[in-house]
């Protein structure tokens, strides 16, 4: 089906990958100042490398481009083994800062690709008159 | 997974910082209190935070945190201050006074980190605007 082709599912993928990390920088900068609270991170490009890897389409063609289905699921890791004051809290608001920022321009990035196959799609339902 | 939740989570410490700005505040009005409900001087009081998650287990991607809450409101356990002072009404035999022992570095700066935190969080909540709306934009042509 058109509509749920690898892209785009990679696509809205990856946006839901985005917010989950809005929400774990959140958490990271409302608990700045909780004693012995350890910083959560999203690990996904590791797991979107391994599915890559996994799943690769049969190719009848050496110069066809190898393409493949995102499977991988983002994962929310703790950093434990960092302390940056004497309560034991580990987060650093620099870090979170940047990481919100990042993160921000890379969820405008994919919400903007996921509007440009909507107005493809749209383009060629209205047979190229816009 | 709920839909607001980047605006609870920072929402939650906005509340936990602004608590810890009452609480300078109330320190800080407090210094020279000699009389208080509970008898003796004024002590200072901090605040603790502890993480707040969610209850129910959701299905993968999880993410449980759900921000900050305030698990106490503490009194420094540190003798207060004498003072020499026998015309007080509240000194004692020896005409000394006990004054709450409030170090206003201490209070500042502590001020100073929660209206910072404060910001912060608020960034966060703009941020998390910004990405909603973008989310609206999808389509839109």
């Amino acid at each position: 089906m058109l509509w749920d082709d690898p892209v785009t599912k990679g696509l809205a993928k990856s946006l839901d990958v985005a917010a989950l990390r809005q929400k774990v920088v959140a958490q990271n900068i409302a608990n700045l100042n909780t004693p012995g609270y350890k910083r959560s991170y999203v690990v996904f490009s590791e797991e979107l490398a391994r599915a890559r890897e996994k799943l690769s389409l049969r190719l009848t063609h050496p110069r066809h481009i190898p393409a493949g289905e995102i499977a991988g699921e983002p994962q929310v890791k703790v950093e434990r083994s960092t302390s940056r004051r004497s309560d034991g809290n580990n987060v650093d608001l620099d870090q979170e800062m940047l990481d919100l920022v990042t993160n921000q321009l890379h969820y405008n990035m994919l919400a903007q690709k996921i509007s440009e196959r909507y107005a493809t799609w749209r383009y060629i339902i209205n047979e190229g008159r816009g | 997974m709920e839909l607001f939740t980047s605006f609870h989570i920072s929402g939650s410490a906005l509340t936990a910082e602004k608590l810890r700005v009452d609480t300078v505040a109330s320190n800080l009005a407090n210094m020279q209190t000699t009389r208080t409900a509970a008898g003796g001087p004024y002590r200072r009081k901090t605040v603790v935070f502890a993480e707040r998650l969610a209850r129910v287990r959701q299905a993968p991607p999880s993410f449980l945190g759900r921000g900050v809450r305030v698990a106490a409101v503490v009194e420094d356990p540190n003798p207060p201050r004498l003072e020499y002072d026998p015309e007080h009404p509240d000194a004692d035999e020896e005409g000394f006074v006990a004054y709450p022992n409030i170090d206003l570095a201490k209070e500042m700066t502590d001020l100073i980190t929660a209206s910072r935190s404060y910001e912060a969080n608020t960034t966060v909540i703009n941020t998390a605007k910004s990405l909603y709306l973008k989310a609206l934009e999808i389509g839109r042509g």
